[in-house]
């Protein structure tokens, strides 16, 4: 990348969305999300010499996010964090509501993943990227990828249906 | 079973080739289970994308695009719809011609910093100590998430301008400057103190501030610890 901190500035400006929906997905809620957007945009142009010319901007953001999400939240274990939004909450406590007792919001669910299956399905599900583009950002082989996905998938559809998953 | 739940997995991702896809396509046709297990997929794929989807629309934090910002280049929030009201350009060359020999704000080293009176009124006025002819009205000081002193101004001339600054160890820097063009010309002796901030400024408050704003009391403590922040 030829251009300078401004602009690189101003491109990572552009992703904010897409970095703030990344990250709440890893992290579970507004706060630690928004938190983990700022630590990976300090990283980003402190490191901004290492993004190479011909690699995707996204992608590398992507894997700084992951990076510091690893580093950041499950190295002091707030992962851990039994975790229930405001807006969350209130759709789990709503007495109204016909769900089935057992049933959990979709973050909830995601919350439950094991970091490994967490981090796929976020980046292929929540974000749209391709198994390759996840693995690259992992640094895994595609294959992994393609695993990890498939049991977090198991694993979500069987919490958020209150069922075990089907297998075929 | 001619398939696994990977295989099937990936075709409701659009990860195989086309003789796959093709194959599967074919069997889909032909038996029922092959399509509710790619079904299962899709759904479960659709339900997550759409969970998240909202974050996209919410207005990004104005902390975040500071720290995106944070670089040679002055920094400058984003205000979304507001942008076009909020031409910096426009209001320096403005403020410039009404304060010739002392600007409000000026551009130094690439930051956007307090000077002339409201550089003055900032570091020595309180809220509660001014009058209704100071040229720059002060509305609420507080700490922000990132420990500074910052106060809300808005200044009395024909520019109306609003906004907020921030002390950093010997200035004061503009965060968050607003171009109120209501009708503050015509009748600047009517403004209120901090009454009349622009929703992008008070929301730039909400978005900065940590905790509740200063008190009378500790807006003078402050003051006399030069508004530089014990971290």
């Amino acid at each position: 990348m030829s251009s300078t901190t401004g602009d690189l500035g101003d491109a990572i400006v552009q992703l904010l969305p897409r970095l703030r929906r990344f990250a709440r997905s890893l992290a579970g809620n507004t706060q630690d999300g928004d938190d983990l957007v700022q630590i990976a945009i300090e990283r980003a142009l402190r490191n901004s010499a290492q993004l190479r010319p011909d690699a995707q901007l996204s992608s590398w953001m992507f894997g700084i996010l992951r990076n510091a999400w690893i580093d950041e939240f499950r190295g002091r274990g707030r992962r851990n964090r039994l975790f229930v939004a405001a807006e969350y909450g209130e759709q789990v406590a709503d007495p109204a509501s016909n769900l089935q007792a057992d049933m959990l919001s979709v973050q909830e669910a995601m919350m439950r993943l094991p970091v490994d299956q967490r981090e796929v399905v976020s980046l292929v599900l929540v974000e749209g990227l391709s198994y390759k583009e996840a693995a690259e950002i992992v640094n895994v082989p595609v294959g992994t990828v393609t695993s990890r996905l498939a049991r977090g998938r198991e694993t979500l559809q069987s919490l958020l249906t209150g069922s075990s998953g089907e297998r075929p | 079973m001619r398939f696994s739940d990977e295989t099937l997995m990936a075709y409701a991702d659009g990860e195989l080739d086309a003789a796959s896809r093709r194959e599967i396509d074919a069997a889909i046709a032909a038996e029922p289970d092959i399509a509710r297990r790619v079904n299962l997929h899709k759904f479960l794929r659709a339900r997550i994308s759409t969970e998240f989807e909202p974050v996209l629309n919410e207005p990004v934090p104005t902390r975040l695009v500071v720290a995106a910002r944070k670089t040679a280049k002055p920094v400058w929030p984003q205000w979304g719809a507001l942008a076009a009201s909020f031409l910096l350009g426009a209001l320096l060359w403005q403020v410039s011609g009404r304060f010739f020999r002392s600007e409000p704000i000026i551009s130094r080293n690439g930051e956007v910093v307090a000077s002339g009176v409201l550089a003055t009124a900032l570091s020595g006025q309180l809220a509660s100590d001014q009058t209704a002819k100071s040229p720059v009205q002060l509305g609420v000081s507080f700490r922000s998430k990132a420990g500074d002193y910052c106060r809300t101004f808005q200044l009395r001339d024909a520019s109306g301008a609003a906004g907020i600054a921030c002390h950093d160890t010997n200035q004061w820097q503009v965060l968050a400057l607003v171009h109120d063009a209501a009708g503050s010309a015509a009748q600047p002796e009517y403004r209120q103190a901090a009454s009349a901030l622009p929703p992008a400024v008070l929301q730039t408050v909400s978005d900065t501030i940590a905790g509740e704003p200063l008190g009378a009391a500790e807006e003078e403590r402050a003051r006399a610890q030069h508004w530089n922040a014990s971290k």
